[in-house]
């Protein structure tokens, strides 16, 4: 599952353009998503994205919609929370359960209507960056910031690292499921038991190893990454800034409505 | 379970960064002493989280029948110290967000100050006062591991009750009424969750403790003699 967004990055159109503003477009959509006041803006951001993401970056609709989805639940079930509890204003419906009141009321339903809206935006900001810039492109940009070289280090290897034990782990959990490992709570609790265990003291020698192999290499506790320079084109200049007014002009001309 | 890009409003987001970012400060300079007296350490702390990003991805068998993964941090707390454990949950975090979609940017604060500070800072002072008191060292692994899961979902619980509390303003009662609401919706999938996850930690500490039990010594997680006795008490 891991390597499905990163692979889709790789293959990208999108992927040549240059970082920063890539960086810049998913920023600007977040922060204005997330102070927009009514629905309406975070509505044109996602769409905004999503049609930038699908034919732009050409990630098929039908997977981008799959991956747009699955955060869903989580999202409906705060929102349900937050229509019930969250608000004041006339109630819209309600019900009794134990003699306790329970009220959807209007405020909470903008609440909870606004709050679905700024998720799903924000969601489609990154996967925006997400499907068009590989973790090894934002690499570069995080070594032109200032955060310590040990953090840049332990984040590369991290990202290298994920893929190798993810292709253990499933190699393991692959194994143990045709030998019977999990087809009952208990044998699969020991069978999970082992697989941590193991790919724990895999990970670990690994580590080793590595330090091993990149010391004998002359590592100082810097990887040097070559840089492309990859400048702005004047289209997509002009693409993004008409992108970001039309957002602010919605934003500022919508900032008082509701959706009921 | 990670609040999700664009969910906390306003001044929330923000002022959860404000929490976080020194934090991480302190535990980028604990990371940087560390790399400067032992520089072996960087490649052993780079599998370290990502073995914590591939154990949470993995769907734990869980008996409510929901997908539910460990969060690992309750183990690299009582690993690593809470301090480098919080810029490992951080990158962890970043990377959930960006491939799993799990998580957001503008929640980030959020996300490390429940999973990557409040609960293992909470787990390891747990850890380490339970082992001063001579506690079964699984035992205390697994109870340790289970703390640092539910203060994390209650640190969740917290912050989205804040954000959105009962009758739209900020009262005490508006807040404990959306907290409790908040936690007892994570309470069905977290309670037991947090328990099967502790067992789990504290059998592969089991395993660890058998085949490799050299590492736990020289992270200092437990002394030679600790580790003889546990090996002893095996045959």
């Amino acid at each position: 599952m891991t390597q499905i967004l990163d692979d889709y990055a790789l293959n990208s159109p999108l992927r040549e353009k240059n970082n920063w503003l890539k960086i810049a477009i998913t920023a600007f959509g977040i922060l204005v998503g997330v102070s927009s006041n009514s629905p309406v803006t975070p509505f044109i951001i996602a769409l905004c994205m999503s049609i930038a993401t699908i034919h732009f970056s050409k990630v098929p609709a039908k997977f981008y919609f799959k991956i747009l989805a699955a955060p869903a639940g989580f999202v409906m079930v705060s929102a349900v929370i937050i229509a019930f509890f969250s608000g004041a204003g006339s109630e819209v419906f309600g019900f009794d359960i134990l003699s306790h009141r329970f009220a959807v009321t209007i405020g909470g339903l903008n609440m909870a209507f606004l709050v679905l809206a700024r998720t799903i935006s924000g969601m489609s900001c990154l996967f925006f960056l997400s499907l068009s810039t590989p973790m090894i492109e934002l690499f570069s940009v995080l070594k032109a910031t200032r955060f310590p070289d040990s953090f840049i280090e332990i984040s590369m290897m991290m990202y290298r690292y994920i893929f190798v034990f993810m292709e253990v782990a499933m190699g393991i959990k692959y194994a143990q499921t045709v030998r019977l490992g999990y087809k009952d709570f208990r044998t699969s609790f020991r069978s999970m038991g082992m697989l941590g265990t193991s790919l724990f003291i895999r990970a670990w020698e690994q580590g080793e190893k590595l330090y091993i192999s990149m010391n004998s290499r002359c590592y100082d506790g810097r990887l040097i990454l070559l840089e492309e320079d990859r400048p702005i084109k004047r289209s997509e200049v002009a693409l993004t800034s008409a992108y970001f007014i039309i957002v602010l002009v919605v934003f500022y001309s919508t900032r008082n409505i509701l959706l009921i | 379970m990670h609040i999700f890009e664009g969910f906390l409003p306003s001044p929330w987001w923000q002022l959860w960064f404000v929490f976080s970012i020194p934090i991480i400060l302190f535990g980028m300079y604990r990371l940087n002493k560390l790399v400067g007296e032992r520089r072996d350490i960087v490649p052993l702390l780079a599998v370290a989280g990502a073995f914590i990003f591939v154990l949470s991805s993995l769907k734990l068998p869980s008996v409510t029948g929901s997908s539910s993964h460990p969060t690992g941090t309750g183990m690299a707390a009582v690993l690593f110290g809470p301090a480098i454990t919080s810029v490992l949950g951080l990158i962890v975090l970043i990377y959930q967000a960006l491939f799993l979609s799990h998580g957001g940017i503008s929640t980030l604060g959020a996300n490390v100050a429940s999973m990557g500070i409040v609960g293992p800072f909470v787990a390891y002072a747990f850890y380490k006062a339970a082992a001063k008191m001579n506690m079964n060292f699984y035992l205390n692994i697994f109870l340790a591991t289970a703390i640092a899961d539910w203060v994390t979902y209650v640190t969740t619980s917290v912050q989205l009750a804040l954000a959105f509390p009962v009758g739209g303003a900020l009262t005490v009662s508006g807040f404990m009424y959306s907290f409790s609401a908040f936690a007892a919706v994570f309470a069905t999938t977290q309670v037991p969750l947090a328990i099967i996850e502790g067992a789990l930690t504290a059998l592969i500490m089991k395993y660890v403790v058998q085949v490799k039990s050299d590492v736990l010594v020289s992270l200092q997680v437990l002394t030679s003699e600790a580790v003889n006795k546990l090996k002893g008490a095996m045959t």
